[in-house]
């Protein structure tokens, strides 16, 4: 009357049940990591995209808020 | 005052990398050496008996204690107005739905040599099958919707306040109801007969190591949560930047 | 108290001018009565011991079948945003929507009743049998049209609301049927069935009260 198996099942079926807990946790920081560089990506395309647009026309006059809105976003990055 | 102990309490949440994964780990060794090897044989129920150790832990801090963490966040979000608490509510409910899952799989499988059955109609089976039910319903909300709406952060919240304190009604309404039917199975209540120290002692240390563990998964959740929102801001800044 | 009944005439209106959600849920209703009667054989057996399932289900069922078109109908039009506008308190539009969500399942579950009482040769139509369908009633409309209103808002969707909803409709449920088999001769001990549906009621209206302005306030 020891039932040996069926505690070792439940033994497993709890850590199985955190390992897959961990697992889909894992896959959700990844698909964060993945949404961070393409928001890097973005980003180096944007300010690529500034520079060309200044060197085109030194005097930029008509773009005073673009650094100012390039600052908000860069230091929590 | 406090001011004081708020610092205190800031300074000890920074220390939870460095603190929470090593004393998991050697409290969850502890508690497995204790329920394996040192607890004694139960007489009655044997070996399958030291599944207790993870199974009740499992229910009172794992299952009750994520659905007070998701209702104390969820108040907050409503009264606060603050999405941060929302992140602590949506990591609080994925640990309890892990953890409720847990409580009736381990109590199926320590059921079946000891009652006969993987399932009985038991009042206390029945509330938490319908407590598990209701945090699924939680998640799912999450699910469907767009997770930073703040409309539907209340949305879940309301859900989770009702769905918490509808607890004590189902808890009554399913003792009574089962009260009715012929019972082919007492279950044992645990308070019932003292436990040995030794048992009690090894319980203890469960109790702490699913609290330690408990309390880590909440945070690493919230964390991943709270990254995910500020990832949400971001991108909403870089749209704008290219929209203009 | 004005401002509800304000808010209740004016559902009231907008209910009866668009029958048809609640048409089509007393169709619905009166389908799963029959279905029932098939299913379990009802014609032809002692049908009390089943009778009471048999109602309360049908009671739930085309209740949130009526609840998931006005929840359909919110999302679409958003007529709730237009309200919350409006210098009307929060609170008057929800109790004014319960009040109009309740006497429509009322008319259904009355229909039901009578359609019963013919079928089953039963008296369905007590004094007792009627409070217990009220008071039961009022638990589950308060709490559907909580979850219905401001899910609509939150752009959840109409499948979503049995799931979220049936669970916790269990204690009422399992009181409501158990007074309602109490109320037909049936012996279902001695548990205060009546007092549960009474606190149901009790805690789904207040706690939807106070709810609902905490989430649509500002």
């Amino acid at each position: 009357m020891d039932y040996l198996e069926f505690m070792f099942a439940g033994f497993a079926v709890f850590w199985a049940g955190l390992f897959v807990y961990l697992l889909m946790l894992q896959m959700r920081i990844r698909s964060l990591q993945q949404e961070v560089e393409r928001l890097e990506e973005r980003l180096a395309e944007q300010e690529a995209g500034d520079r060309r647009t200044t060197e085109a026309r030194p005097v930029a006059g008509g773009r005073p808020a673009a650094p100012a809105t390039r600052q908000s976003p860069a230091p929590r990055t | 005052m406090t001011a004081g102990l708020a610092s205190l309490a800031a300074r000890a949440y920074g220390l939870r990398w460095r603190v929470l994964p090593p004393l998991t780990g050697v409290a969850m060794l502890a508690m497995l050496i204790g329920a394996v090897l040192a607890a004694p044989r139960e007489v009655i129920e044997g070996e399958v008996q030291r599944l207790m150790y993870i199974h009740v832990p499992s229910a009172t801090i794992g299952m009750y204690g994520s659905i007070g963490v998701v209702f104390v966040a969820s108040a907050m979000v409503l009264w606060k107005r603050d999405m941060r608490w929302d992140a602590v509510a949506r990591g609080a409910a994925t640990v309890g739905v892990l953890f409720t899952a847990l409580t009736l799989l381990t109590g199926a499988i320590w059921g079946r040599p000891v009652w006969g059955v993987y399932w009985a109609w038991d009042a206390r089976l029945t509330s938490t099958l319908v407590l598990f039910l209701i945090y699924c319903g939680y998640l799912l909300i999450r699910q469907i919707a767009d997770p930073h709406d703040e409309q539907t952060a209340r949305y879940a919240a309301v859900f989770a306040m009702i769905g918490a304190l509808d607890i004590p009604l189902i808890n009554m309404s399913v003792r009574w109801w089962n009260t009715l039917h012929p019972q082919p199975i007492v279950v044992r209540p645990l308070g019932d007969e003292a436990l040995p120290t030794e048992m009690l002692i090894v319980l203890l240390v469960g109790t702490v190591a699913i609290s330690l563990l408990v309390a880590w998964l909440i945070v690493l959740r919230t964390e991943t949560e709270l990254a995910a929102q500020r990832i949400h801001g971001l991108r909403a800044g870089v749209d704008r930047r290219e929209a203009s | 108290m004005s401002e509800t009944m304000a808010v209740f005439r004016k559902d009231l209106r907008l209910a009866w001018r668009d029958r048809s959600a609640w048409l089509s849920a007393a169709a619905f209703a009166a389908i799963t009565v029959l279905t029932y009667s098939f299913a379990f054989d009802l014609a032809t057996q002692d049908v009390r011991p089943l009778l009471p399932g048999v109602l309360w289900t049908t009671f739930l069922f085309a209740g949130i079948l009526a609840n998931g078109q006005s929840f359909q109908r919110e999302a679409e039009q958003g007529t709730l945003d237009a309200m919350l506008l409006s210098p009307v308190s929060p609170t008057a539009i929800y109790v004014g929507k319960v009040l109009t969500n309740v006497v429509g399942l009322l008319t259904v579950e009355v229909a039901v009743l009578l359609l019963a009482t013919i079928l089953f040769g039963t008296t369905l139509l007590t004094l007792e049998l009627s409070l217990i369908v009220f008071v039961g009633t009022i638990g589950y409309v308060s709490l559907t049209t909580l979850l219905a209103t401001l899910g609509s808002r939150a752009r959840a969707r109409a499948v979503l609301l049995p799931v979220l909803a049936l669970p916790l409709l269990v204690p009422m449920l399992i009181a409501a049927v158990r007074a309602t088999g109490a109320s037909l001769g049936d012996p279902v001990g001695t548990a205060p069935w009546m007092l549960l549906l009474v606190v149901f009621a009790m805690w789904t209206s207040i706690g939807g009260a106070l709810l609902f302005p905490m989430v649509t306030e500002r």
